[in-house]
């Protein structure tokens, strides 16, 4: 059981060191229960996913770097994005929201592991098996599927689309879908019943909070993806017309994806703000700025994105404009709340830009740029136009890529010393950091214009009388270099594996505030040998800073609060 | 507080002063000035513009600020010394509030300024001279000219080319026989899907004569990048020529349309119009 200690215990928590075999270690990985375990897992396997998806991204930008088909045909193309979408979204950036919940949240609110571990493991080995289904369809006859990751009906009906490419898709990802809502479930159930003594839930970490939120709208979005996959499984082999194009379903389908489709940006987007949240004050040693008000705006953000789903379908002339163009517009109030916040922690405090800093200064700029985009998007009469261009694909890189990958590194940086002892090199960390920056925005800055002038997404081809040369093989450079970028990365954590020094402090960058800042790098089995009293929603800061912190206690007021 | 309140009216005289000053020609019009758009062929197109560029306008100034805000932090606020401890400040609701408040302002204005945009985009009249049925299949289109009783036909390799007259207002009807397409001409600024088993109806009135490229732009499978077409907008007198050209060809009556729902049928203004 934990126990309460009233002294500031600031030296490290010792941990036992014991050494395994590979094959010792490779069963008690496989045969694990523990969240940290299973989180890692989440982890690596979503990052495997993401470099498989990143090389059919490659590919893409090698056959639109000049007009003319040169590396794949048009159906191999329509599967190369199909694909690169569908574990962007359902493999990579879905369950490394799981992995990081996994690993980070219990920690963060001082339980001994999730709760339902067996749940927790299964949840993982559906992800691995359903993932693996989806993405088998390559190894098929007919190949992969190749009707775009949201599917629309009737391309993916058997008439149009027949193959078992197409069912190992939908297959794969209900399994991969039932693997999100486990782990949500569990992620509820712990955050409420589960939390030590003195952690009320307006003192949970804010990424708590977003992990929290995040699961509520995956109850809400996920049932009605395995309805809709599993319908079209139906249609598709036992002749069942529930997407039957005579009858509307057509735009049944569309409604049906799109009501999962945009609250599942979210769900990959909060967890994502959580981590910012949680750096952010910790790099500008102050608290997080208007915590209550950041909460809320994270209810907000969630609430708006159930009711927003049709902006997806303004062209299909089957919706009310008005309505969805006012609730997506609104979601910009409580995103603006969210930058606001994040620049008020930053505000007269005392920066500095370690690579977890940088990452997520990077994130704040690149997803400021997709965020303005979408509020022209949320205008039918502009998106009229650009709906279904290059524009689109601009900006859901900037939204997703500038939220989920930016924060995925800022996290791997900050966390890697608790995950794993050591701590990443900082200057490899900063190099590659600025080469994925320059890669990125190199690619997708000028995809912005292809769209607006014209250029149609999803086409494997485009005419040099089209004009859209120049920027195409500027997007392209981009792109290598955005691949390249993934090297200096994989070599730093090689070299941190084999050479960097343990870690000997618990809290290594020095002004860690929640949670999981007080307990070893790595953390020992049941995380806590004990809990830190927790009297606001920073207890390690106040643990390690008694005379800076919130204890009531312990603090001495020396520091000039202002509250 | 006073000096944010003047860039909040700034701002909004901007958005306000955007269209005018562009109809009056005092802002360039150029494809930077377009913001990438192309310059538009129809009655309908500078008003989508003006409002594209209105969007820029709020969405850079707000960048800007935003932009400015981190990178004032960044640098005034960097850490210093090792022993720098700031005010752990944690909360301000007058500003909190402000940034609320401000941020829902620009976007109800913006909302407005959209909505009454696309009214005009997707209002259906009776004023139109012209009906015709675009329907989209796998992977080319047909026009069926639905008053001249003829149609043209392509294929993924031989590109169909729709004629408009210029300064008369067509109403689009949009069909199709398989899976959904989407009807996209960039120089008319707008585009729509095609739904089988839908019609969707929308009108416009081209108003420079030209040769322009159409699009499918909504996945249809293998050879949807090959779904092209051309557009003419000619004058009446060369349009009169073109569908007797169709007619001399024998390509009178009209291509099948698709599935359409049951309890509307497409606008067949026939001869009496």
């Amino acid at each position: 059981m934990t126990t309460l200690d009233d002294r500031p215990v600031t030296e490290p928590t010792v941990q036992r060191t014991r050494r395994y075999s590979k094959g010792q270690a490779f069963v008690n990985w496989v045969t694990s229960t523990d969240h940290k375990t299973i989180g890692y897992m989440y982890l690596i396997t979503s990052f495997i996913f993401f470099g498989l998806a990143g090389l059919m991204a490659l590919g893409i930008r090698a056959e639109l770097a000049q007009p003319g088909l040169q590396f794949v045909s048009n159906e191999q193309y329509n599967q190369l994005f199909t694909m690169h979408g569908t574990i962007m979204l359902f493999l990579f950036a879905t369950p490394l929201f799981v992995g990081f919940g996994n690993v980070i949240m219990p920690l963060q609110i001082g339980a001994p592991d999730v709760a339902f571990p067996r749940l927790n493991m299964l949840g993982f080995w559906l992800f691995l098996f359903g993932g693996i289904i989806a993405a088998l369809g390559f190894f098929t006859p007919g190949g992969a599927a190749a009707f775009g990751w949201f599917a629309y009906t009737p391309l993916s009906t058997e008439t149009f689309s027949p193959g078992v490419g197409g069912d190992l898709w939908l297959l794969g990802l209900s399994l991969g879908g039932l693997s999100t809502i486990l782990g949500s479930v569990n992620f509820i159930t712990t955050i409420l019943t589960m939390r030590a003594p003195g952690m009320t839930m307006f003192r949970t970490s804010i990424f708590t909070w977003t992990i929290f939120i995040t699961s509520v709208l995956v109850l809400i979005a996920f049932p009605i993806l395995a309805a809709a996959l599993l319908g079209l499984f139906l249609d598709r082999n036992f002749g069942s017309l529930i997407f039957d194009p005579a009858n509307g379903g057509a735009i049944l389908w569309q409604h049906l994806f799109w009501f999962f489709g945009h609250p599942e940006v979210y769900i990959i987007a909060l967890p994502f703000f959580g981590i910012a949240s949680e750096i952010l004050p910790v790099f500008s040693r102050k608290p997080i700025f208007g915590y209550k008000g950041l909460v809320y705006a994270t209810m907000a953000i969630a609430a708006l994105s159930v009711a927003v789903w049709a902006h997806h379908m303004y062209v299909t002339g089957a919706v009310s404009l008005s309505f969805f163009a006012l609730t997506t517009m609104l979601i910009a109030v409580p995103t603006g709340v969210k930058f606001f916040n994040w620049i008020g922690t930053m505000w007269r405090g005392s920066i500095s830009f370690e690579t977890p800093m940088l990452w997520t200064i990077g994130f704040l700029t690149t997803f400021l740029i997709g965020g303005l985009t979408g509020v022209m998007l949320a205008a039918p009469a502009i998106d009229f136009h650009v709906s279904d261009s290059y524009f689109v694909v601009a900006h859901f890189h900037y939204t997703v890529f500038g939220t989920v990958v930016f924060m995925m590194f800022a996290g791997f940086y900050f966390w890697w010393p608790k995950m794993t002892g050591r701590m990443l090199d900082e200057k490899l960390g900063k190099f590659h950091f600025w080469l994925l920056f320059i890669g990125f925005h190199t690619t997708f800055l000028v995809q912005h214009w292809l769209g607006a002038e014209g250029m149609p997404r999803r086409y494997s081809d485009y005419l040099a009388s089209d004009g859209f040369t120049t920027l195409n093989v500027v997007s392209s450079v981009g792109a290598a270099i955005l691949g390249i970028s993934t090297l200096p990365w994989l070599y730093n954590v090689y070299k941190t594996w084999r050479f960097a020094p343990k870690v000997t402090s618990d809290d290594p960058w020095g002004w860690g505030m929640s949670l999981e800042w007080a307990t070893s790098c790595p953390p020992p089995r049941y995380n806590f040998v004990r809990i830190p009293r927790i009297r606001s929603e920073r207890p390690a800061f106040d643990l390690h800073h008694p005379e800076l912190g919130d204890d009531p206690n312990t603090n001495g007021q020396l520091a000039g609060k202002t509250h | 507080m006073a000096s944010s309140r003047a860039s909040i009216v700034r701002r909004f005289s901007l958005i306000l002063a955007l269209p005018v000053l562009a109809s009056c020609g005092m802002v360039a019009d150029n494809e930077f000035t377009r913001v990438g758009f192309p310059e538009p062929a129809t009655v309908e197109g500078p008003g989508i513009i003006e409002l594209w560029q209105g969007f820029w306008i709020v969405a850079i100034a707000v960048g800007l600020l935003v932009i400015g805000l981190l990178a004032f932090a960044s640098i005034k606020f960097r850490r210093r010394s090792e022993d720098e401890v700031p005010a752990q400040v944690r909360y301000n609701i007058p500003i909190e509030i402000l940034y609320t408040v401000v941020p829902l302002i620009i976007v109800l204005a913006l909302f407005g300024f959209t909505a009454r945009e696309q009214e005009k985009l997707t209002a259906l009249t009776d004023e139109y001279t012209h009906v015709v049925n675009v329907v989209g299949f796998r992977w080319s289109w047909a026009f069926n000219y639905m008053d001249e009783n003829v149609y043209e036909t392509g294929t993924p390799g031989v590109v169909p080319t729709l004629y408009l007259p210029v300064d008369e207002k067509v109403r689009f009807e949009l069909t199709s026989p398989d899976v959904l397409h989407s009807f996209w001409i960039p120089s008319f600024l707008f585009k729509m899907d095609i739904v089988p088993g839908a019609i969707n109806r929308f009108e416009l009135t081209p108003d420079r004569e030209g040769r322009f490229v159409g699009k499918c732009a909504e996945l249809c499978g293998q050879d949807h990048a090959r779904m092209l077409f051309n557009v003419e907008v000619v004058d009446r007198a060369e349009y009169n020529q073109y569908i007797a050209s169709l007619r001399a060809k024998g390509q009178t009556g009209m291509i099948p349309p698709g599935i359409l729902p049951k309890d509307e049928t497409l606008t067949n203004a026939g001869a009496n119009r």
